[in-house]
């Protein structure tokens, strides 16, 4: 606890002149007790915040996907030149259950 | 011992921008040979000889300004400008990107079946894990200005705990997004709509790396006792590196993963 207190003042005795002319983007600008608010804001909006959302894809994820029958269409699932990796014809995160190849899934489900 | 009589920072000749130079140029060239002739040696020795030149010059500016004291408030003023210069840069990099995206979807060729987003594509639900990526990164905005805020007034403790709560975020962020790449149902060969989507959330997801690799390195610092309230331009400068990647993501889920669905 005094040790908090020495590292406080050896970090702002350390400080320059805090107020010079010229100094437009300068740290004495700032409130005292600023640091107090973002902590309320931290705790109380944007954590709680993110907490509600998490909840929400949570729910949201309990409910069953149907996954798109595979209909080979033109425009998808192109092929221009093979990927430079394993057999050149699965894309980079390619999922089995949910990413058709171009001819078709290829697992049952 | 001789003294300057100016308050810039003149450095000694090292050997790093030349040496990220040829690492720029070893990565650039070995990406176009890993596509075109299957060979990965270049791109390897491109990545590791770009990290090792990112390690080395960013340790020598610690050392010139946090143990040698070169960084007086002109040079500060030039390195203020050079970040800003630099973020603006990027803005234009992605604003290419969503022109592309604007491009293509505003007016969905007769090959897309006329719509947007295409026939056969499954958009991601904008409401279920893009929302909380949103809130994510809008609470780690809070959390870094809190970390200022208490860095400016000496809270030294309060300091690392907001900074670690913000990188936390960013790698629940991270996390988030690589299983959502995994579980899309669509993928980058998917039709322009897979291109624009991937590029654009990919390049994001590569700024959020830097840019939470970026805090961490100023935790890092932190915790070492290399800021003070008054002189702590590296953490400021990551600080706006990660409000960039905030705005940017917003951008993009406003438009890219809401209107686009």
């Amino acid at each position: 606890m005094a040790a908090l207190g020495r590292v406080s003042r050896l970090l702002l005795g350390a400080a320059a002149p805090r107020s010079l002319p010229g100094r437009s983007m300068s740290a004495a600008a700032h409130e005292a007790g600023g640091a107090r608010l973002w902590k309320l804001l931290t705790f109380v909006v944007a954590l709680p915040g993110v907490g509600v959302c998490m909840l929400n894809c949570y729910l949201k994820a309990q409910q069953e996907h149907e996954r798109p029958e595979f209909v080979p269409y033109a425009h998808l699932r192109i092929r221009t030149k093979p990927f430079p990796w394993g057999d050149g014809n699965k894309t980079l995160f390619h999922n089995p259950h949910v990413n058709a190849l171009p001819t078709g899934y290829e697992d049952d489900h | 011992m001789a003294h300057q009589a100016h308050p810039f920072c003149m450095l000694n000749p090292n050997p790093w921008p030349i040496s990220g130079a040829v690492a720029a140029l070893l990565t650039t060239s070995g990406l176009a040979m890993w596509f075109h002739y299957n060979t990965l040696q270049p791109l390897a020795l491109g990545l590791i000889s770009m990290i090792l030149v990112m390690l080395q010059w960013w340790r020598d500016i610690i050392r010139e300004s946090t143990f040698q004291g070169h960084h007086t408030l002109p040079v500060q003023k030039g390195l203020r400008y050079g970040m800003i210069l630099f973020i603006t840069s990027e803005v234009f990099f992605f604003l290419g990107f969503f022109w592309a995206f604007f491009h293509s979807s505003l007016a969905p060729t007769p090959e897309l079946g006329g719509q947007w987003p295409p026939t056969g594509i499954k958009p991601m639900n904008p409401m279920e894990v893009p929302l909380l990526n949103t809130a994510i990164l809008l609470a780690s905005g809070v959390t870094v200005t809190w970390a200022h805020h208490s860095i400016t007034e000496g809270a030294r403790k309060q300091a690392i705990q907001a900074l670690s709560l913000t990188v936390l975020l960013g790698a629940y962020f991270k996390a988030l997004q690589a299983m959502e790449y995994y579980e899309a149902p669509f993928s980058i060969a998917d039709s322009v709509y897979g291109s624009t989507f991937f590029i654009a959330t990919g390049f994001h997801g590569l700024h959020v790396i830097i840019g939470s690799s970026f805090l961490l390195i100023c935790l890092l610092r932190l915790i070492n006792f290399h800021f003070t309230p008054n002189h702590h331009f590296g953490f400021e400068a990551a600080a706006w590196y990660w409000h960039f990647v905030d705005v940017i993501w917003l951008f993009l889920y406003m438009t890219i993963y809401w209107w686009g669905s």
